[in-house]
């Protein structure tokens, strides 16, 4: 069937292209109606108990997701309680609610707080802490002494050095967080002075990201194209035919994201990456093709005769390859993390593009060219013999197969040293750190940080089992919620905590004289009551609902914590469950968290596990794949081994340089596989074809050295090398993308050029053997294969037995499952054809 | 509609009309603030204010209002008495007005036996946690401000009031509603610094009591928050015979039982 698709390319290129140039212009129109989504909290499915449960919150305590503005001073020997910086911070507190999308009334500033303080003899004074300007040196004296005396203030608004204050400004939603953020930075032009201005907070890096990330999208991958296309041509020198893959490569890109957005799915953090991914899976199938066109073109001179002849040895190579591939990321949607799933299949799908696009494009272009433009293209026998790159080649072949047993036990070292690198891995994220140390956000959120209780908020909401009792009146309660305050506040990650019981607390000191003494929660619950009435005769009596609803029944306690990574927040959260296990509360509550920073937590676990178990269940589908492919259990483990070696190496290197383990790095290990298995396939089944014909290994071997070994190398180098532009984009996952192509693509390329002939050296019988029709006859390769469908059987056993099915669970496991009836079908007709073949260099002897 | 009777209803507005015409803004802004708060020598009613919040949630406060005149159109004396939430029965205010200065108040809180006198910088904050402000339960000085009269309709004056000392108060302006013919101020409405409406006063119902034009329903409702607080007053008393003697310390400890049930 595959000659009918090739010969029909040959014959009526312009048939195919005029085919693909429809298909592309539909793909283009689809974008008309994209839809962007760039809100990390979308990784877990609206229905998911604590976004449903933050969003009530929210509503129920008028809670916004705020954007910190920062306000330092570190000239003034005042910080920034002289006139002329209060003056601005007034000033800002004036303008910044004008911004549309700000929820004006409820930003949180000094310049619109009030003040509970003491006038003279019994006298208790209610206004405005700041008042209006100008302010004289006594006001502001006077100001920062009531401000650092407040506590509901003190370290959320003000820093303890009092160099810096905060305004925290409320969103409406999280994505015009990035808008409002440029809207502030254009206010802040007409306020310059001796202050600094910091802008962070999780919503505008979350923002942020998903707006650069598009940006750099706009960039890299371009850029990335670009340096491809340079190395392409350095190696082929022939720009028409460098120029193919590229095009192609873009195409499907076009293709597969214009097919997701016609199907109604938004662009999201996942999905932009897509391009990035199927860039260099396009370009390594037609790297493959180039290559062994560039080398067997000066034998025959004929363009159509020798793209023929190539695609014919290659295309069972490239057909597995895309095959296990698919299979590794339709695998993906097994999670219950929708973007994943997404991701995945479309992934997959792009792959498939990709292999359809290779054969079909590949031929056409190559009937359109005139053969007087391969002049002088290609490599003769004895030029390709020659050269530096190709003795390196023959060295470094002929050295795996003297050495074998030095190979093989370096590769058990590198394992060794890497499992323990993965055992130092940390698992860990935190979307602020996903933008570089240099960047504004970054550089932001760790000035404030240093200043501040933390800019970081977490919720713990108690409920009253008793929904009628007040219970959050009652001064036992408040004082339980006091401790649990206080012991979070002893315990370090915790820079500032605020509760009811702070406001009762410095009401009733108030009322009582302002002793330090009187800083406690009142006796009875009438005291409270009586308290709580009084603050709601302020300017802002609404602020009393933040933390308690009307009914007395539900307190939120607000947590600020000075970094946003998950493994703070996990041990925050273990600290207090602690706690309250321990301490059992003096009425019956019940508890529950929320807030953004405990959200990623959430998704980036489930992310970050999911991901594990996706990744082993990959693991195991292409094992399978592999074994049935090759129809030999034991060589479907060989060619597991560079693959798996160089996914340890790359962990291992994560754990030894203590980069931690987030969402970028967990989704890459499914590229990983993908890519990785690919040189394996290639070198098994190019070995396999070269020894039908030579009969023996150390033959086979010689002839390996030039071309395949070449095709291989120059894959990695060229993809290695084509994302390296990914390493200076002041984003950090960008960064981590680029390290990844490289490290995959460098050792997966020489794991397979070293591991592979040494392990064939070792045992030959490994990859080259008899194929049967029932390769479980003998009793190791059927011990074996029990042995992995027991691995398989236990790991759904294991992943699955918790999960929640869904649509794109099913679809996916359908597609895995037709995949490998492909499988079946392919390596069965496979036999049939290196049957025959063999027949007939056998007659050739003759 | 009888034709005949509104004829004669829209012949006598013709003929009044060239005598409100006359009316000064000024006139009409203390004929209004007379009626809202300065009826008879002094003044009981039992209040009951609910405050709805923007997710519907409601709570309710519930209180005696006892009011005595020093001098028509200036200074007066209130006394505050919670009954409702059943936690703070007993909390009681007193609050001397006094137009041209901050007022003096005082606070009495039982549970802890303390009377506090409360310095308010302004009388612009919340009363008692409901949408109402201190100075829309005692009333805001006429002098305050300058009144301007808009084009109104048949029924009432509309009157633009603008602050005088605009750093006071949060609002740039606010317009009041009066009726014509017996000065009730029906409805206000507040513009923020930027000129947007974010506050709403309502009269939901007038009715005559002893002769005087009383409002027993009000609507407060806070537009950039989305409650509102709805006071019905009943049991409106006016001339009942209150003395001056009890607006001071010792009746906040024991409040003054002819006039409030403990």
């Amino acid at each position: 069937m595959f000659e009918k698709m090739i010969a029909f390319a040959l014959r009526r290129p312009k048939v195919v292209f005029g085919i693909a140039a429809g298909l592309t212009l539909l793909a283009l129109l689809q974008f008309l109606r994209v839809k962007i989504d760039t809100d990390p909290e979308n990784m877990l499915p609206r229905n998911e108990f604590v976004r449903v449960f933050h969003q009530e919150i929210k509503k129920e305590f008028s809670l916004y997701d705020y954007i910190v503005l920062g306000v330092v001073n570190e000239k003034d020997k005042d910080g920034v309680f002289n006139p002329q910086t209060l003056e601005k911070v007034y000033g800002l507190t004036q303008a910044i609610p004008k911004i549309d999308g700000v929820i004006g009334y409820e930003l949180m500033s000094l310049a619109n707080k009030d003040d509970i303080s003491q006038g003279g003899a019994g006298e208790v004074v209610f206004k405005w802490l700041m008042g209006k300007p100008p302010y004289s040196a006594a006001d502001a004296e006077r100001i920062k002494e009531r401000a650092l005396k407040n506590p509901l203030f003190y370290n959320t608004l003000i820093s303890q050095d009092a160099k810096a204050l905060c305004i925290y400004v409320p969103i409406k939603e999280k994505n015009v967080s990035y808008r409002v953020s440029r809207a502030i930075q254009g206010i802040l032009k007409s306020y310059q002075g001796d202050e600094k201005y910091y802008l962070t907070g999780l919503p505008l890096a979350e923002d942020a990201f998903g707006k650069e990330m598009f940006v750099q999208m706009g960039v890299s991958a371009p850029l990335a194209i670009l340096v491809i296309f340079l190395l392409m041509l350095w190696f082929f020198r022939h720009v028409n035919l460098v120029l193919m893959p590229i095009l192609m490569a873009m195409d499907v890109v076009i293709l597969t994201m214009g097919l997701m957005v016609g199907f109604g799915f938004p662009i999201h953090i996942m999905s932009s990456m897509i391009p990035i991914f199927l860039l260099p899976i396009c370009v390594l199938d037609s790297i493959h093709l180039l290559s062994d066109f560039f080398e067997n073109y000066a034998a025959t001179k004929d363009k159509n005769k020798t793209v023929l002849h190539v695609l014919k040895t290659l295309f069972i190579p490239n057909l597995f390859t895309s095959i296990t591939t698919m299979a590794g990321f339709f695998s993906l949607s097994f999670a219950p993390i929708p973007p994943i799933q997404v991701f995945g299949v479309f992934v997959a799908v792009g792959v498939g593009i990709a292999w359809l696009a290779t054969v079909l494009f590949i031929p056409a272009y190559v009937a359109l060219m005139k053969e007087e433009k391969f002049k002088n293209f290609g490599l003769s026998h004895e030029e390709l013999k020659a050269g530096l790159f190709s003795r390196f080649l023959v060295g470094m072949g002929r050295f795996t197969l003297r050495r074998w047993r030095l190979v093989l036990a370096g590769t058990v070292v590198v394992i060794g040293i890497s499992l323990v690198g993965i055992s130092r891995i940390q698992i860990n994220d935190n979307p602020t750190k996903w933008f570089a140390r240099r960047h504004p956000i970054r550089i932001a959120d760790s000035v404030l940080n240093r200043h501040f209780g933390g800019t970081y908020s977490v919720y713990l909401v108690f409920d009253a089992k008793d929904k009628g009792a007040e219970v959050f009146k009652e001064p036992a309660m408040l004082s339980y919620i006091a401790r649990l305050q206080e012991y979070l506040g002893g315990e370090g990650d915790v820079g500032k905590s605020t509760s009811l019981a702070d406001i009762v607390k410095k009401v009733y000191s108030e009322l009582m004289g302002g002793e330090e003494a009187s800083y406690v929660v009142p006796k009875t619950k009438e005291a409270v009551a009586q308290c709580l009435l009084s603050f709601e005769s302020s300017h802002k009596p609404d602020d009393l609902f933040h933390f308690v609803t009307p009914d007395y029944a539900r307190l939120n306690l607000w947590l600020q914590l000075r970094s946003g990574d998950n493994q703070v927040m996990a041990r925050v959260e273990r600290k207090t469950e602690a706690f309250l296990r321990d301490n059992p509360a003096p009425f019956e509550v019940t508890h529950n968290w929320s807030g953004l920073t405990y959200i990623n937590m959430v998704w980036q676990d489930r992310m970050v596990v999911g991901m594990l178990w996706n990744f082993m269940g990959s693991f195991i589908i292409v094992l399978i794949m592999m074994i049935i492919l090759l129809r030999s259990v034991v060589a479907g483990f060989v060619s597991m081994i560079p693959m798996t070696v160089t996914i340890l190496f790359i962990y291992g290197a994560l754990g030894w340089a203590g980069k931690e383990y987030d969402m970028p790095v967990a989704v890459l290990s499914a590229l990983t596989l993908g890519l990785a298995i690919d040189f394996a396939i290639h070198f098994i089944e190019r070995a396999k074809a070269i020894y039908a014909v030579q009969g023996r290994w150390p033959q086979t071997a010689e002839e390996m050295f030039l071309t395949p070994y070449r095709a291989i190398l120059r894959n990695a180098i060229v993809v290695s090398i084509g994302f390296l532009p990914l390493f200076v984009s002041p984003l950090v996952p960008y960064n981590t993308v680029g390290f990844f192509m490289f490290t995959i693509m460098f050792f997966a390329s020489i794991s397979t050029l070293l591991i592979l002939p040494a392990v064939v050296t070792a045992h030959p019988g490994v990859i080259f053997y008899e194929a049967k029709k029932n390769f479980l006859g003998s009793c190791p390769q059927c011990l074996l294969m029990s042995l992995v469908v027991a691995g398989a059987v236990a790991y759904v056993l294991v992943a699955y037995s918790g999960a929640r099915w869904n649509t794109a669970t099913l679809v996916a496991l359908a597609c895995v499952a037709a995949l490998s009836m492909v499988c079946v079908l392919v390596s069965r007709s496979r036999q049939c054809f290196f049957a025959k073949k063999g027949v007939k260099e056998k007659e050739r002897t003759i | 509609m009888n034709k005949t009777l509104f004829f004669i209803v829209a012949w006598l507005g013709l003929s009044f009309c060239p005598v409100y015409a006359e009316m000064s803004a000024d006139e009409a802004a203390q004929k209004a603030s007379h009626i809202a708060y300065y009826q008879g020598k002094d003044g009981r009613s039992s209040v009951t204010m609910v405050v709805t919040d923007a997710q519907g949630r409601t709570r309710e406060r519930q209180m005696t209002i006892l009011r005595f005149n020093i001098q028509d159109n200036g200074d007066q004396k209130y006394y505050v008495y919670f009954y409702k939430p059943n936690d703070v029965k007993g909390m009681s205010y007193i609050v001397w007005k006094h137009p041209d200065r901050d007022d003096d108040r005082w606070l009495y809180l039982p549970a802890l036996d303390l009377v506090r006198r409360i310095a308010a910088s302004d009388k612009r904050s919340s009363f008692a946690g409901t949408n109402f402000l201190y100075e829309d339960v005692s009333g805001r000085s006429v002098a305050l401000d300058a009144h301007e009269m808009l084009p109104g309709d048949e029924k009432y004056y509309v009157l633009k009031n603008t602050p005088k000392d605009e750093a006071q108060v949060e609002f740039s302006y606010y317009k009041i509603w009066i009726d014509k013919n017996n000065f009730v101020p029906v409805k206000a409405e507040y513009y923020d610094k930027e000129g947007k409406l974010y506050r709403t006063i309502e009269a939901l119902e007038v009715k005559d009591i002893q002769g005087h034009p009383t409002i027993v329903k009000m609507k407060a409702s806070d537009l950039n928050s989305g409650a509102f607080t709805v006071a019905d007053f009943s049991d409106v008393a006016y001339d009942i015979g209150i003395t001056d003697d009890i607006f001071t310390e010792r009746y906040l400890r024991n409040p003054p039982s002819q006039w409030i049930k403990g």
